[in-house]
């Protein structure tokens, strides 16, 4: 354990320090003694995932308590239920397929729009781009409750031929969705640059040519990453699809995970949520693996952790 | 094919208030390496842009083999880029970036096949066709980038600092690669770059810009021994520019001009001027001589600096003006009799002084 | 190269939809928020035009805000719960991102996955969890009993006020120590090196220099899980389900779907925008600019 910068290298000075000069270490800089953070970080570590774990392990339990651990049934809750699994259980199973419709046609909307969305932006210049822009942005920066709101109320008063349901849900998730799609699809046109289209014109491409054969395959990988994120995020929704909802035929996973914790739930509700978090961890590993995988070849940029930390983080700042 | 002559006409380009390229007019003849000379910002990329086709120019002509092309979309002129960071499709290889023009050019496979093997041959990369532009090295992806633009046989080949990004030796090589091939080739090679041992190794003509204007256009050895203009002077190599009083021309054609309190004679550049000017002389012209030694165009100095270079010595001297000036002197395995505080006597011969004009415009006449 | 319309053309659809399915819905809000209620079957009537908006609605709702009206405990608790989740949230975080961006070397992969994990574990999948862990024969109160720490632990999910901070501390930590990741993570190394070298104690040149430093990241990633913070409803209701806990967006979402009175709703949400439009304005705004600096 170095940390040369905090604590200063001598030379040829290599006894170990005494308890006093930890203790004293200690006192003067708890933040900036490596072994403190050390310990918070693990424990904070341990404490946001360990129950999840735990969760997810329940989704196996043999017996019907969430809290009680009744041995292993890999299936029971899964499918092996007659009655109460998620496969079962209609409730269960409905919310599955709800939820994986409603990802779908997210995706399926969402990542056209988004994609051309982002290219016009990136090189639309003048005041109606920039305005363009900032309604892009507004989404990413509004609370999902103003946004449910708002768009239950539209359903009711104004495009009064859309009621609260299925088509009214997708249309919310494309919403907050296209937003995501062209901070990411954006990130990549900028490490693209204009110089390969401007090649492939001096070359002989016509414009046509030049988005199709030369862009668009360099976009591909942003492309699907955008179709990974508008998943994984279009499952996890909840604010959008409860606003939106016609009822218990319009459920999703999250209303139906949020409307059981408050029973006596029975592990089939820890499934069901296991269920989604395995899609959206696959689905978010695949996106990973691809950006790493097609960024390789191209440019000596920092490691696929740097790029991934600046791509989340890059949507705040 | 045809010629590759181009003419730029009163070409001008504004980005908002800012005017990269200010007025320039060029003729360049078919077949000829030219250069354009500068740091960056004096508007070389921007007029190179125009001529490809990447920038509209907001006033002039651009007229390749008298076909006036201002109006043309860049694909559809008969010019070729090499790009300063090659712009080599990453999601193709070798043989498919190469190809590419020819198949937007619907050609045959055969055809496509037996022209990509040629180009390949052609900058020495036979063999690679497979390979992936991130799998090469920084030459061998510029010689791709050769090769691509090569291939479809343009009447122009415009390339923007291309060696820009190979470490100095490769660069050195390449240069008398490029030359070659142009000489081989024989077509127009338009070539940007701000380093002017570059310019003078490998060009026909250069053209020296400054803030968007051409200072002199030229041939090498003109540049470099016959500078226009203060700024060309001081670009290329030292120019021990030295300000002056001009006094009208002495009755063999060399110009009067004061340094400070001392007199000289400059036989180079215009001896018919009056009023402050300045004046040049290159470092390897100038001779050091004992200390005392009279005669025409002599000035006492001190030596301030001495610097051994290897095939040469730079020495830095203050004369007595207060002005510092350069000399060079070869290393011919003599020694060198002047040591660092040494007084000297510093001649620069009229032969080798140059009187020059300020940014272009000739000084008013002795006579008015 | 390309031509002119050719950008615009791309961004139509999206903007278009942006404007339909988002700005209008906005507009919604307001008509509402300044529209009347029917006096029979007591709906909103909304208002579009703003000559016939009708300000009473929103007046009293603003009224409702005021010291002791019946607004005013749950703003205040509001405010409360989120600045104590957020300065938990900090307080934790901080640590941990500074760790994993400047100290962590080997581990700093596996570090940066483990915290990206729980991101992208579904918010109600960890309430879930939370929930399990918490009830009155979960983990927690056994390991309490067990221990003999305590002999009968709390009822942690009815009504109690620290578990809904704590609640809030758990589902959003996650998305404040990502940004602030980022953010710590483009301090330059050189200038602490620097700070060092010119003298500075390890105690100094944190407070003096990285600190200052992260201050932009600190605020924005603070500003990311505030907003959402103050709209939050089924964080309270997963994790306490008692009037006594309830937020303002309890109270919005009673409005409309309680007894719904969707004019006090609108008129609600808009006071909620109102109050949020700070935070959103400088949330986009640094988006923007860093925005911007990709591009250039």
């Amino acid at each position: 354990m170095s940390a040369i910068t905090e604590r200063g290298a001598v030379p040829g000075h290599f006894a170990e320090p005494t308890l006093g000069t930890k203790l004293r270490r200690l006192i003067a800089n708890p933040w900036g003694h490596p072994r403190g953070l050390v310990i918070i970080t693990w424990l904070y570590v341990v404490i946001s995932i360990v129950p999840v774990v735990v969760a997810i392990q329940f989704s196996f339990n043999a017996g019907r308590s969430v809290t009680a651990w009744q041995g292993f049934d890999l299936t029971k809750w899964y499918f092996g239920d007659p009655a109460y699994s998620v496969w079962a259980d209609p409730r269960l199973q409905h919310a599955f397929w709800q939820s994986m419709k409603l990802a779908g046609l997210d995706m399926v909307i969402a990542t056209p729009l988004g994609v051309m969305l982002a290219i016009g932006l990136a090189r639309w210049r003048g005041a109606l781009a920039n305005a363009s822009n900032f309604i892009m942005l507004f989404p990413l920066v509004t609370p999902e409750l103003m946004m449910g709101v708002s768009l239950f109320l539209v359903f009711l008063y104004i495009f009064k031929f859309i009621q609260p349901g299925t088509t009214a849900q997708v249309l919310g998730h494309v919403t907050f969705s296209l937003s995501y799609v062209v901070v990411i699809v954006r990130g990549r046109l900028f490490s693209i640059g204009k110089s390969y289209e401007e090649a492939a014109a001096d070359l002989g491409a016509t414009p046509w040519e030049s988005l199709r054969l030369v862009l668009l395959p360099l976009l591909l990988p942003a492309v699907f990453s955008s179709l990974m994120m508008v998943f994984a995020i279009s499952i996890d929704d909840f604010v959008i699809s409860q606003w939106l909802s016609c009822g218990s035929a319009c459920d999703t996973v999250p209303i139906r995970v949020y409307s059981s914790t408050r029973g006596a739930p029975l592990p089939s509700v820890n499934a069901l949520a296991a269920l989604m978090v395995y899609m959206t961890l696959s689905a978010i590993g695949i996106a990973w693996l691809v950006m790493r995988f097609s960024n390789r070849g191209e440019r000596k940029a920092e490691g696929a952790r740097g790029g991934m930390v600046q791509t989340m983080g890059g949507f705040d700042m | 094919m045809s010629g590759g002559e181009i003419e730029l006409i009163n070409l001008n380009k504004l980005f908002g208030p800012m005017r990269a390229v200010d007025n320039i007019s060029l003729h360049i003849p078919g077949g000829e390496f030219f250069s354009m000379l500068g740091s960056s910002g004096c508007g070389k990329t921007t007029t190179l842009r125009m001529i490809a086709g990447f920038e509209q120019p907001s006033s002039g002509h651009i007229v390749l083999d008298g076909v006036d092309m201002t109006e043309t979309p860049p694909h559809k002129r008969h010019v070729n880029t090499v790009f300063q960071n090659y712009a080599l499709f990453p999601h193709l290889n070798v043989f498919d970036n190469v190809a590419f023009g020819l198949r937007r050019q619907r050609e045959t496979p055969d055809n496509v096949n037996r022209r990509v093997g040629e180009a390949l041959e052609l900058v020495q990369l036979t063999g690679f066709e497979k390979r992936k532009p991130s799998q090469m090295s920084g030459g061998q992806q510029q010689r791709v980038a050769l090769a691509r633009a090569l291939v479809l046989k343009p009447a122009v080949l415009l390339l923007d600092e291309p060696l820009g990004a190979l470490d100095a030796r490769l660069r050195k090589q390449l240069q008398v690669e490029l030359k070659t091939l142009q000489q081989q080739v024989g077509i127009t090679f338009v070539y940007v770059t701000h380093d002017q041992e570059e310019a003078l190794t490998m060009s026909d003509r250069i053209a020296v810009m400054s803030n968007g204007r051409i200072e002199q256009v030229a041939p090498p050895e003109e540049i470099y021994e016959a500078p226009a203009t203060v700024f060309v002077a001081d670009f290329l190599g030292v120019s021990n520019l030295m300000d002056a009083v001009a006094s009208g021309a002495d009755n063999v054609g060399r110009c009067k001009v004061k340094v400070g309190s001392f007199e000289f004679y400059a036989g180079r550049g215009s001896a018919d001027i009056s009023g402050s000017t300045k004046v040049t002389i290159r470092p390897e012209r100038v001779r050091l001589e004992a200390k005392g030694t009279s005669g025409e165009n002599r000035i006492p100095g001190v030596v301030q600096r001495w610097v051994y270079l290897g095939n040469a010595v730079q020495l830095i001297i203050g004369l007595a003006t207060g002005a510092k000036i350069q000399a060079l002197v070869q290393n011919t395995g003599e020694e060198i009799p002047y040591d660092e505080g040494s007084d000297v006597t510093v001649h620069l011969p009229a032969t080798a002084l140059r009187v020059l004009t300020d940014t272009g415009v000739p000084l008013a006449s002795a006579a008015n | 190269m390309y031509p002119r319309w050719l950008w615009p053309a791309f961004a139509v659809p999206g903007v278009l939809w942006l404007i339909l399915l988002f700005l209008v819905p906005f507009y919604a809000v307001i008509g509402v928020a300044f529209g009347g209620v029917d006096p029979i079957f007591m709906n909103a009537v909304p208002n579009w035009s703003p000559t016939d908006w009708q300000f009473d609605s929103i007046v009293t709702t603003l009224k409702g805000f005021l010291p002791g009206n019946q607004y005013w405990s749950v703003m205040i608790r509001t405010t409360v719960y989120v600045a104590i989740a957020l300065a938990g949230s900090l307080l934790l975080g901080y640590p941990v991102a500074y760790y994993i961006s400047r100290h962590a070397k080997k581990t700093k992969g596996i570090l940066l996955a483990l915290v990206v994990l729980p991101f992208w574990v579904s918010y109600m999948m960890r309430m879930l969890a939370w929930v399990n862990l918490f009830s009155p024969n979960g983990f927690i109160n056994k390991f309490l009993v067990w221990s003999h720490i305590m002999t009968t632990p709390p009822d942690w999910l009815n009504g109690n006020p620290g578990s809904v901070v704590l609640g809030l501390i758990y589902g959003y930590i996650p998305y404040l120590i990502l940004p602030l990741l980022a953010a710590l993570d483009r301090i330059d190394r050189s200038v602490l090196e620097a700070a060092r070298d010119l003298g500075a104690s390890p105690a100094s040149a944190f407070y003096h220099v990285t600190l200052p430093l992260s201050k932009p990241g600190i605020l924005g990633a603070s500003v990311i899980i505030a907003l959402p913070m103050f709209g939050d409803y089924y964080t309270p209701n997963i994790v306490s389900g008692s009037p006594k806990t309830s937020m303002l967006g309890n109270q919005i979402d009673i409005f409309f779907h309680g007894g719904p009175q969707p004019s006090v709703g609108a008129a609600l949400t808009l006071i909620l925008s109102m109050f949020l439009a700070v935070l959103m304005a400088y949330y986009m705004v640094t988006i923007a600019k860093a925005q911007k600096e990709l591009q250039a």
